[in-house]
């Protein structure tokens, strides 16, 4: 368990498999909770070590790219440390016939580290696919940490004292999405209340949503920009790919130019902002009639009022 | 004598020992009030001293002796070498000494005021209380000073009406003497309406006009006649009833006193131009006592324009020969050049068409496409913003005020057992 990968392999991984294997999880772990309770009174553990799921990728390999489209669970026996392989097969063959491109890849499971034992599984696999994958995610939450808790890694035979032995190696990798992955994702990452609140709630929370990814780009950019001024100093040494990189990232703006677009934008863009002007301004002449209508009671010497008044 | 000299002697050498740092400055005040009585004996014999120091660096000690010597009454040929002293005193006086005696420097910026009225050369006082007016309020210029109505009254007697428009930009927030505000909105309001910008001028007249006060005085009075006029000229309408937040004062007892003006109104709404002039021609005393005959004049060029407008919302095309006959104008020349000063000023949006004498009456050309809109929009936002966080602040301080809920406790319903509903209601207001 060590090191980066040399294989040379690109490995793209799609954002359904985590989403899978973190529900697998999610519901194992609320199932063995809610059967837990009364089992939990002797002992003095305060919390069970959270369980392991374990499961099977399947993507496609193509040349030096692996992309890994989809997973399925499997159960397993902690006696035989081994994974149920009668069920894999039945899965495959099922997989096979939807998605005739699919391979089974490697297998999948959660925790912090990967351990000695799953080299055991991993072997067990190797009948499969001759070099399979071992998909880690780390179930617990570090809100400290920025990027996500999952890691690929690859078996290699390295020579540790004189005996040939089978290692986990890391490999790096990227997320690819598709377009109805994307609109899952973010459907997930912005759950609105159950009750659907208010028109105004909803806007509030969409708003935040758009500042928030406005800020986010604005630091990026100030980074980006920041390191372009160093370099243009002479601090950091210049490097003419990450250069090229950011000219075409530029380049990508303005979308488009043409003359009726200015127009419909622009008239657009006055009108948001005329409303927002009229909000303001109703806000202002509220807030000042209220004002006025303090001080009249304040200050007025004589108010002619018959009866009961309006209760505020 | 020779005792009271020598200590004024002493005065002065404290003044020139002790103005360095500002510790200095605040015991050397300390100081100056106490011999502030020794100061006034001396008042006539005081003029020699004020060579010995220097006003950028002694301003408070300055300050202090100018205002004794000012106190006498002074003959008209010594008017002019004081008011060359205090002009240079107060181009050259350091604004932070000042503020430790702000009353004496009041007092002394109106006898500046005084003597160069008294030597009837307004044009020589503008400059100087301009620079008093901005070191008086250096802390925040959203102050008004009692400097501010004086100065005004200064350019208009100079007619130096720029001059005073400058100072007129900046909104006020702060206001220490009613009469001071009274006199700045009413004089701000007459050099406004001479440099022609009449919508400034009835902001100004309206505030006038409309604030508080327990008992009417003359200046709102006067104020209310000009705003019945400048309504007239600006906006074509007006309306006897103030708004709500006038004072009741005012709503009550205002029209008593500006009859001939109110039938005005109700002669113009009538619009016909022959039966305005004759009614100007009738009261022309009158207006005359109040000096607001031009503006009535100008009340009846008004009438055109207004005349004219009424034709847009009416017409597509118009041929100049009616526009005259509708307006009843003379001839179709004069009507040209009405519609053609009314072009120039932005008040319609109009072609004239010279071959067959059309006038072709269009839309307002802003399509609220451009990137200029965006920015005096955003500008607008951000105005309104500013304004909207003062008026809160201004609303909570006076939820807080103790008069307020002295009323607002006493009007509160008082509910027995019976009334008392259980379901919850919600009140939106």
């Amino acid at each position: 368990m060590a090191s980066s990968s040399s294989s040379g392999l690109t490995f793209k991984l799609h954002p359904l498999v985590i989403l899978n294997i973190s529900d697998h999880y999610t519901r194992v772990k609320s199932q063995s909770q809610s059967q837990s309770p009364p089992s939990a009174v002797n002992g003095g553990e305060t919390t069970s070590p959270p369980p392991r799921v374990f499961g099977c990728v399947i993507g496609v390999q193509s040349g030096r790219t692996v992309e890994i489209f989809n997973s399925f669970e499997l159960l397993y026996y902690p006696s035989t440390n081994s994974l149920d392989r009668s069920f894999l097969e039945k899965k495959q063959e099922l997989y096979k016939k939807v998605f005739p491109n699919f391979y089974i890849l490697g297998w999948y499971s959660t925790g912090s580290e990967a351990e000695e034992s799953d080299m055991h599984i991993h072997k067990a696999l190797m009948d499969i696919n001759e070099s399979p994958i071992y998909v880690l995610l780390s179930p617990s939450i570090n809100h400290a940490q920025k990027d996500l808790p999952v890691t690929i890694y690859e078996s290699e035979l390295h020579v540790i004292d004189g005996i040939p032995q089978l290692i986990f190696v890391r490999s790096s990798y990227t997320i690819e999405t598709v377009e109805a992955e994307r609109i899952s994702v973010d459907h997930v990452a912005h759950l609105k209340p159950s009750d659907g609140g208010s028109a105004a709630t909803q806007l509030a929370a969409h708003l935040t949503g758009i500042h928030s990814a406005i800020k986010m780009l604005n630091s990026r950019i100030r980074v980006l920009h920041h390191y372009l001024l160093a370099m243009q100093k002479g601090d950091i040494p210049c490097e003419n790919s990450l250069l090229r990189q950011v000219s075409s990232l530029l380049r990508r703006l303005p979308a488009i130019e043409s003359e009726k677009f200015q127009d419909d934008f622009l008239t657009e863009y006055n009108d948001t902002l005329l409303i927002s002007y009229l909000a303001m301004l109703t806000n202002c002449s509220s807030s000042m009639n209220e004002l006025v209508d303090k001080f009249s009671t304040a200050f007025e010497k004589h108010i002619i009022r018959g009866g009961r008044t309006a209760f505020f | 004598m020779n005792q009271n000299i020598n200590s004024v002697e002493s005065v002065v050498a404290q003044i020139q020992g002790l103005s360095s740092s500002a510790d200095d400055v605040t015991h050397l005040h300390g100081l100056l009030k106490q011999s502030e009585e020794l100061l006034q004996s001396e008042s006539t014999r005081l003029a020699p001293f004020l060579a010995e120091l220097d006003p950028s660096k002694h301003s408070l000690g300055y300050l202090y002796i100018l205002e004794a010597c000012t106190t006498a009454p002074k003959a008209k040929e010594q008017a002019n070498e004081l008011v060359l002293s205090i002009a240079r005193f107060l181009n050259d006086c350091a604004a932070e000494q000042i503020h430790l005696a702000p009353d004496k420097f009041v007092s002394v910026c109106k006898r500046f005021k005084d003597q160069v009225m008294l030597l009837e050369t307004p044009l020589r006082g503008v400059a100087p209380l301009l620079t008093a007016i901005r070191k008086l309020q250096s802390s925040s210029s959203e102050h008004l000073t009692s400097l501010h109505p004086d100065f005004l009254l200064l350019c208009l007697l100079a007619k130096c009406y720029k001059t005073g428009l400058c100072v007129l930009e900046h909104d006020i927030f702060e206001v220490d003497q009613p009469t001071d505000f009274f006199l700045y909105c009413y004089y701000g309001g007459m050099i406004c309406i001479g440099q022609k910008r009449y919508r400034k001028a009835l902001e100004l007249l309206h505030n006038v006009v409309t604030a508080p006060m327990s008992t009417i005085n003359a200046i709102a009075v006067e104020a209310y006649k000009k705003y019945i006029l400048i309504s007239l000229i600006h906006l074509g309408q007006f309306s006897t009833s103030l708004p709500k937040y006038a004072s009741s004062v005012a709503q009550r007892n205002f029209k008593n006193f500006s009859q001939p003006y109110i039938e005005l109104v109700t002669c113009y709404g009538n619009g016909k131009i022959s039966e305005l002039e004759a009614y100007v021609q009738a009261n022309r005393e009158k207006f005359e006592i109040d000096h607001n005959l031009g503006l009535v004049k100008q009340v009846v060029l008004s009438m055109y324009k207004q005349n004219i407008q009424r034709l847009t919302q009416t017409y597509l095309t118009l041929s100049l020969q009616d526009i005259a006959n509708t307006v009843q104008l003379n001839s179709p020349k004069e009507a040209e050049m009405h519609v053609l000063q009314m072009i120039q000023n932005g008040e319609i949006y109009a072609t004239i068409n010279q071959k067959d004498g059309m006038v072709r009456f269009l839309e307002d050309p802003e399509q609220y496409k451009t990137c200029e809109m965006i920015e005096q929009i955003d500008s607008s936002i951000q105005r309104i913003m500013t304004l909207s966080k003062r008026l809160t602040a201004l609303d909570e301080h006076m939820s807080c005020d103790s008069q307020y809920l002295a009323k607002a406790g006493r009007e509160r319903q008082r509910f027995d057992f019976d009334d008392f509903d259980t379901t919850p209601q919600k009140f939106n207001i």
